[in-house]
């Protein structure tokens, strides 16, 4: 056989070890880019490859009353979650079914987000439907029973519109709230939507080595994570108790109580009926109930204590009073004759007395709560001062209360009437109705509680607010609210004087004595509101003690009739309630038919020892001293 | 008579074999551990066809080297035979027909076409009057090549054939062929990937007419090469369409893997993951992320490299691909020295062999080179292979062996 030529395979051996040398050079080049200069990158990814990032939920804040008795908790409840990338389409078949959904919502809420992070599509689903999908769980990949929270109500607690309720994000509300993330669960009203950004609390961060199927293996690091944090606690400066009974009190009817603390504006009870049971809304949903608070036609799911406007009715008399009193068109002492009409032009006003109450002072007048005088009064004042103190009052506008959706209410102006009726288009009638608190004037319950509380003060208030302070967790640090003293400028305390003592008389043997409390001097108007719904509305505002003012409330009772009958009554076991801890029993005035006569002597005799000073016994050396 | 048998024995070749081999089971260990895996299976399977292999070799390096040269044609002809057999009775792979079952043994008769081409090849230019730059001389050999490489194409095994075309180019430059032919061989490769480009096809086009114009050679040659040119140059777009998608996938993937993360793309950014995470030291054996919690694919046997890179670092590539060049350096050398041509070629066709499986399959995981099933020599699971790698080692030791003879 051959043999080889090494002369020529020499050069041919450095020319293909040549090739090779450059061949390895080039694959080394390769692994330095990667391995080397590269290397932050692919370590990176290759970290979100095997590590995946789960979002822990913090607890939400929890609501207290000024005692620390909860009013809403947090509870777990059973969710299910879908994790895009491991799900079948039969699986959100089987699944949309059991839980009775679209199919379609389903696929449209895991298509936004594609991946391994578990979407949650049904929340509080009840232990029947979680052993359900918990059976058949190794034939539906891809979906896990979660377990989420929801808020809970202690037995004894209601007051939904105080509470508000919480609700998936929208997209809305995530563009006005960028920190905001879709799925989060937030307030969307009440004191869970006003204070939503401090109850609920800071989301934490865990890590999880998952494989390449997307199994959770365990614990990444535990030194990364960063647990999340407790929402704030909120302290309303209510004691339920309170809230509890005037809610009591308005069982059954259509109203709202509000009740404030005129020392600094803490409101002690927001009532509105009727209510709805706030365990309702509260997880999940069921869609009939949902139907059926809708189309309640008495508005169960509306605060009337903020959201409703209504006619004042005489409750605004005293707003003419201060105006006729301030501008000096009238003294106290200006009289007027009540022949229980009044004639405006061709129309006849009847006065509610329709007997007359004939010659009245100032002071007789609001006693009486008389229209005539008032109808008189309005027209000597005109629209512009009337409009004026209207807003001195803060009518027209929300309170701030701390609670979202209030109604501003309606002051009517001369631009607004002008606007309405045309430039000429409106009589003196009109005028003469605001001044006993019909026509288009609109107030709300609220409104009239800080009405009567700047009366209470003398020009002196403070926005009301149901919050008192809030604990802080990442802190552990105690927020007071912000109380604000703010004063009315341009009404003088002898203004004052005069229409805090009508309304003591009010109360005192005028139309409000049913709203009298035993034993404490108190002041207050009442007021019957006409309106094209049926009877009128009945209306109540007070504030006790006539001298060193606690506490000013606003009753009104939908279609209730007269204010005196209705309202006032409401407001006096509310305040016997406030300042005795429960309502005193009423007296019932009989005639002694029984003719036998009762000893007159003690029940208990007296113990004459017991008043006999006591011997005090001291050891002499402390004397010495 | 003891020291006779060792006399002459390439202890170097076999060090730098056994290393790599070491490597390798280890690597195979940690890729194919996991959670649920219980008592090794694969690495005990390894272990298994290491030792069958080193048997293997260590048999072929003391037969005798008559017997080496004789059985070369039987060989070819066997495997030819086997192949033929495969595109009958194969069993599926991964997309591709590749397998023989004997029983319950499966057996790529590719693997040892590869061996064997290089034997025939050797065993037919080391006759006496055999010159490989005679025409039909020439002829002969690119068919004993091509005859392979046609029926593993036709399996449809893309990656498997491509060896046999590499080993046509380094066999004909080692067997002698002349500057003048290899381009005549080279250059139509070039044709091929221009031709995608119709500029680039002209340009190229007068750059051949230039080098055959002054190679002063008979008219009609010049003339059928250029002609040959451009019919490859017409025929490959033609021919790319014909491609299996998975392969023009495997293709194009290469050159933009980021394109399809989830799907042929995969792989490639997975292992560059792996790879570039692994850093200079490595992320320590066993605790490769990306290779324990089975983010790489076919991390035991394709991208076995991967979970080297990933868990060695640069430092254990560097080892690693140290190893095999100065094995493949080593064996050119060998190569070089031995008396026959016979061994001459066959040691230079199984170095091209080895290079060629190392350059493709390393290049892939770091993004270098397509995505195509070619295992690592001594290194990747899989027991076809690595029986044929150690008796290539073996052929080799044999050849150093016996290197005055001829």
């Amino acid at each position: 056989m051959k043999v080889q030529n090494k002369q020529i395979l020499q050069n041919r051996r450095f020319i293909y070890s040549g090739l090779i040398i450059f061949l390895f050079a080039f694959l080394i080049y390769g692994f330095i880019r990667l391995q080397v200069l590269k290397k932050e990158v692919y370590v990176r990814q290759s970290l979100s490859n095997s590590i995946r990032r789960v979002r822990l939920y913090p607890v939400r804040g929890l609501i207290k009353d000024r005692n620390g008795k909860i009013l809403v908790d947090t509870r777990p409840a059973y969710s299910v979650a879908v994790i895009p990338k491991q799900t079948n389409p039969a699986s959100i078949a089987y699944l949309a079914k059991s839980l009775k959904l679209d199919k379609q919502a389903i696929l449209d809420k895991i298509k936004k987000d594609y991946g391994f992070r578990p979407v949650i599509v049904a929340r509080d689903i009840g232990l029947k439907r979680l052993v359900d999908l918990e059976e058949n769980r190794l034939a539906l990949p891809g979906i896990l029973p979660v377990v989420d929270t929801k808020r809970y109500y202690p037995p004894d607690v209601r007051s939904p519109h105080l509470f508000g309720t919480m609700g998936e994000v929208n997209k809305v509300e995530q563009l006005l709230n960028p920190s905001y993330q879709s799925g989060d669960m937030i307030g969307k009203s009440g004191l869970e939507k006003k204070y939503d950004r401090e109850m609920r609390g800071i989301k934490g961060t865990q890590y999880i080595r998952v494989d390449a199927s997307g199994k959770e293996l365990g614990v990444y690091d535990k030194n990364r994570n960063v647990p999340p944090i407790h929402g704030d606690d909120l302290y309303l400066y209510m004691d339920y108790e309170m809230q509890r009974f005037a809610e009591s009190l308005l069982a059954g009817k259509r109203g709202a109580l509000v009740a404030i603390d005129v020392r600094n504006g803490g409101i002690i009870a927001l009532a509105s009926m009727p209510d709805y049971d706030p365990r309702l809304l509260s997880g999940k949903i069921e869609t009939a109930e949902w139907e059926k608070l809708i189309n309640n036609k008495s508005h169960p799911l509306f605060s009337r204590a903020i959201q409703s406007a209504y006619p004042p009715g005489s409750v605004f008399k005293i707003v003419a009073a201060v105006a006729a009193l301030q501008e000096k068109i009238i003294t106290p002492q200006w009289t007027a004759y009540c022949p229980g009409y009044f004639k405006l032009g061709r129309k006849i006003i009847h006065c509610w007395n329709p007997k007359g109450h004939g010659k009245l002072d100032l002071y007789g007048a609001i006693k009486n709560s008389c229209n005539v005088y008032f109808l008189q009064l309005g027209l000597k004042i005109g629209l512009d001062i009337w409009t004026k103190y209207s807003k001195l009052f803060r009518f027209g506008q929300p309170t701030g209360i701390d609670l979202p959706g209030e109604a501003p209410g309606l002051v009517p102006t001369r631009a607004y009437y002008n606007k309405i009726y045309g430039k000429n288009g409106w009589t003196k009638g009109n005028l003469a109705n605001l001044a006993i608190g019909q026509g288009e004037l609109l107030t709300t319950p609220i409104q009239i509680a800080q009405y009567v509380m700047i009366l209470a003060n003398k020009g002196v208030y403070y926005i009301p607010h149901l919050l008192d302070h809030i604990y802080d967790y990442s802190t552990h640090k105690t927020i007071e609210f912000p109380v604000e003293t703010k004063y009315i400028n341009g009404i003088s305390q002898q203004v004052y004087n005069v229409v805090r003592e009508g309304m003591h008389q009010v109360v005192n043997g005028g139309t409000g004595w049913r709203a009298k409390v035993r034993g404490i001097d108190m002041a207050g108007k009442t007021g019957t509101a006409q309106n094209p719904h049926g009877k009128p509305h009945a209306w109540f505002m007070g504030f006790a003690p006539y001298d060193f003012p606690r506490i000013a409330i606003a009753v009104i009772v939908e279609n209730g009739g007269s204010g005196g009958h209705t309202a006032a009554p409401i407001a006096r076991k509310f305040l016997e309630k406030y300042f005795y801890g429960e309502p005193l029993p009423e007296i019932i005035v009989k005639k002694d038919t029984s003719k036998t006569i009762r000893p007159v002597a003690p029940a208990v005799p007296l113990n004459m020892e017991a008043l006999s000073p006591l011997p005090v016994t001291v050891p002499e050396d402390s004397l010495s001293l | 008579m003891k020291k006779n048998y060792f006399k002459n024995f390439d202890f170097i070749l076999l060090f730098f074999t056994l290393s790599l081999l070491a490597i390798g089971l280890i690597t195979v260990y940690s890729a194919t551990n996991g959670a649920g895996i219980k008592n090794q299976p694969y690495f005990s399977k390894q272990i298994v066809f290491a030792v069958l292999g080193i048997i293997t070799m260590l048999v072929i390096a003391f037969m005798p080297f008559k017997l080496l040269v004789r059985t070369s044609f039987p060989l070819y002809g066997l495997s030819i035979f086997l192949l033929i057999l495969v595109l009958f009775f194969g069993v599926k792979g991964y997309g591709a027909e590749r397998w023989l079952a004997l029983g319950s043994l499966k057996i790529q008769p590719s693997e040892l076409a590869k061996l064997a081409t290089i034997l025939a090849v050797g065993r037919y230019l080391s006759a006496e009057n055999t010159d490989i730059n005679q025409f039909k001389h020439f002829m002969i050999t690119g068919l004993i090549i091509l005859l392979p490489f046609a029926l593993i194409v036709g399996q449809p095994d893309l990656g498997t054939s491509l060896v046999f075309l590499a080993l046509l180019i380094p066999l004909l430059f080692w067997a002698g062929l002349n500057w003048f032919y290899l381009f005549v061989i080279l250059s139509p490769a070039l044709t091929a990937l221009l031709s995608f480009n119709f500029y680039a096809f002209l340009i190229w086009m007068g750059v051949v007419f230039a080098v055959l114009y002054f190679s002063k050679r008979k008219i009609i040659i010049l003339a059928s090469v250029f002609i040959l040119h451009i019919a490859v140059g017409l025929a490959t777009p033609a021919m790319w369409n014909h491609l299996r998608p998975y392969q023009q996938q495997r293709i194009l993937t290469f050159t933009a893997p980021e394109k399809d993360p989830h799907g042929a793309g995969y792989q490639i950014i997975q292992s560059k993951v792996a790879i570039g995470s692994g850093g200079l030291w490595g992320k320590g054996f066993m605790h490769g992320s990306q290779t324990q919690l089975k983010f790489l694919p076919a991390q035991h046997t394709d991208f076995i490299f991967s979970v080297l890179g990933e868990e060695r670092g640069f430092f254990g590539v560097s080892v690693t691909l140290g190893l095999f060049l100065l094995l493949l350096l080593y064996m050119l050398y060998l190569a070089t020295n031995v008396n026959s041509v016979y061994g001459g070629i066959v040691i230079s066709g199984i170095t091209t062999l080895l290079l060629f499986h190392v350059f493709v399959n390393v290049g892939m995981t770091v993004g270098l080179a397509p995505v195509t099933g070619l295992p690592l020599p001594f290194i990747s699971y899989g027991g076809s292979f690595l029986l044929v790698s150690l008796s290539m080692i073996g052929y080799a030791l044999n050849l150093a062996k016996n290197r005055f003879e001829y």
